[in-house]
């Protein structure tokens, strides 16, 4: 198929093989190696430094030369789509979940948890806004359905990606609730939750019921011998996300 | 050509790192030269928070142009239409006249996708190159409803299978496409460099009724022989020499400086902005003094 290219095409999918894996990939013909190699620098570096810019953790938890092998193969092996910048971390989220398999061993278990962590924080921070209609900003959220901020991500995590540094890497899992949310002021925020408090937040998105109905199923659920202290308990939660601006009001 | 009216006088590229220091010295004489900014679309399509908000801010205030990185003029997967339809969508939202991309190639088509690369590699000089990209540029000027300029690429590696010289190249595809010149003064000098010929001579060849706007850079040195265009450092005498000798042949064209690395404080840069108003002000009194003397011998 190759051979029926017109020859400058062909020339483009030889250079940027050589781009692509300059060790494996054959030398251009007629093309000086130090000529060549500027290009070889210049578009890994650069794929390097966005890949490298979103996970400043995660980058120092394995190591720089891991760190350095991953981002060759993500160059190497990774067809990426969006032309936007800024979704460069994210495809290279996509290529960790499925790496080529001589990577498997260089990625410990908890890398791609931590890389969606960090890579969160990029993604709130730029969610473009939506406006929904027909909130009422200070109604009950005992008897309406509250709404939440549309930049809101609910997460759950099978370590403690929050805890992570270099020097602290995960010995073992420990199942995690985080939520992250842009706030009124355009700051990321992120708020450890408990499981029943994540499972009362996940209630309320997937059945779309008003505030005192989530948390009768929920005291169903943890067949809590008095209900009643549940949901004045968890209805003090919600208000206090409301005050964060996490619930923006209700619908 | 009615877009290059909406534009004058000297643009600097908008870097984020600049822009904290736009906001707090903005209405200062400092800054009086600063007549437009240029932003990628591709940092600033469908964002929200506060670049949205940043965003809005300098709408309000500068013409904003747009100048593309990922279009992919010559990339041999094809031509991203969903892209060009979002960059439309933000060219009217944000009232931005004009458009620009590279004469150059980011994606590969590698396993059936786009395959972008994210940098701006060199497209052979060929004839069936020519059509090819003409081709693509006719299709986004359709999609857009509005002509779009192409820039001329630095390069640093000529392909053994190029039939034409780069000036062939770029006055070829104008043509046929019937677009636009970004002229990147720079990036003649760069490749001037790089493959020995005469940026001068060069200058001279170029269509320049069909400049919408120029850039302005500084490079890195990497041998003698050898110049890598980062952005990254001052302009140089010989870039100042041939903006000069370009305004003098054509007359003067907004023009703009781009500085993506090494940024040093905004009052810093100024004094190059400053430097192209002067230029643009000498080109422009030796213009009308000609005129005159023409007059009175006429």
């Amino acid at each position: 198929m190759v051979a029926e290219l017109p020859s400058f095409q062909r020339y483009q999918l030889a250079f940027t093989a050589r781009l692509r894996d300059s060790r494996n990939a054959p030398p251009l013909a007629g093309v000086p190696r130090e000529r060549m190699a500027v290009y070889e620098e210049i578009v890994f570096n650069n794929l390097f430094e966005s890949v490298s810019a979103c996970f400043p953790i995660a980058s120092k938890v394995i190591g720089k030369r891991k760190w350095l092998k991953l981002n060759q193969a993500f160059m190497r092996d990774y067809s990426a789509n969006s032309p936007l910048f800024r979704r460069i971390p994210e495809q290279f989220l996509q290529y960790l979940n499925n790496p080529s398999p001589e990577l498997q061993q260089l990625i410990p278990d908890y890398l791609n948890s931590l890389c969606h962590y960090e890579w969160i924080e990029l993604l709130v921070s730029s969610i473009p806004e939506t406006n929904p209609q027909g909130i009422q900003p200070n109604g009950d959220l005992a008897i309406n359905r509250p709404v939440f901020s549309p930049t809101m991500q609910l997460l759950n995590y099978d370590y403690a990606v929050h805890k992570i540094t270099p020097r602290k890497k995960p010995q073992h899992k420990a199942s995690t609730q985080l939520l992250v949310y842009r706030n009124a002021d355009d700051t990321v925020k992120f708020i450890e939750l408990n499981a029943v408090t994540h499972r009362l937040i996940s209630l309320l998105l997937n059945e779309a019921i008003a505030g005192e109905q989530a948390l009768t199923l929920l005291a169903k659920e943890l067949q809590h011998p008095q209900p009643e202290s549940i949901i004045q308990f968890g209805l003090t939660i919600l208000e206090d996300l409301k005050n964060q601006g996490v619930i923006i009001g209700t619908h | 050509m009615a877009i290059k009216s909406q534009l004058h006088g000297v643009g600097l590229g908008l870097k984020r790192e600049l822009i904290p220091q736009i906001q707090s010295l903005y209405g200062q004489q400092q800054l009086a030269n600063i007549s437009f900014l240029e932003i990628a679309p591709e940092n600033w399509i469908n964002v929200g928070g506060k670049y949205a908000k940043q965003l809005d801010w300098f709408v309000e205030r500068y013409p904003i142009v747009c100048h593309g990185l990922c279009l992919s003029l010559g990339g041999i997967s094809p031509l991203n239409v969903d892209f060009l339809q979002q960059v439309k969508t933000f060219l009217h939202q944000y009232s931005i006249p004009v458009y620009t991309e590279h004469l150059s190639y980011c994606t590969d088509g590698f396993k059936g996708e786009q395959g972008y690369l994210y940098d701006l590699l060199p497209i052979p000089f060929t004839e069936e190159a020519v059509h090819y990209v003409a081709q693509r540029i006719r299709q986004t000027q359709d999609i857009l409803g509005q002509r779009i300029g192409v820039e001329n690429a630095s390069a640093y590696v000529a392909a053994p299978v190029s039939e034409l010289s780069e000036l062939d190249f770029i006055n070829a595809v104008i043509a046929e496409a019937d677009c636009l010149l970004h002229l990147d003064i720079n990036n003649i000098y760069v490749n001037s460099v790089n493959f020995g010929f005469d940026p001068h001579q060069f200058l001279r060849g170029i269509p320049g009724e069909r400049i919408i706007y120029t850039h302005m850079a500084g490079h890195y040195q990497q041998t003698p022989s050898l110049l890598v265009d980062t952005h990254g450092e001052n302009v140089i005498d010989p870039v100042w020499a041939l903006l000069e000798d370009a305004y003098q042949l054509f007359g003067t064209f907004p023009t703009l400086l781009e500085r993506d690395n090494n940024i040093p404080p905004l009052n810093v840069l100024m004094h190059e902005i400053n430097k192209i108003a002067d230029y643009q002000h000498k080109a422009e009194r030796s213009f009308t003094a000609a005129r005159q003397s023409a007059k009175t011998l006429g």
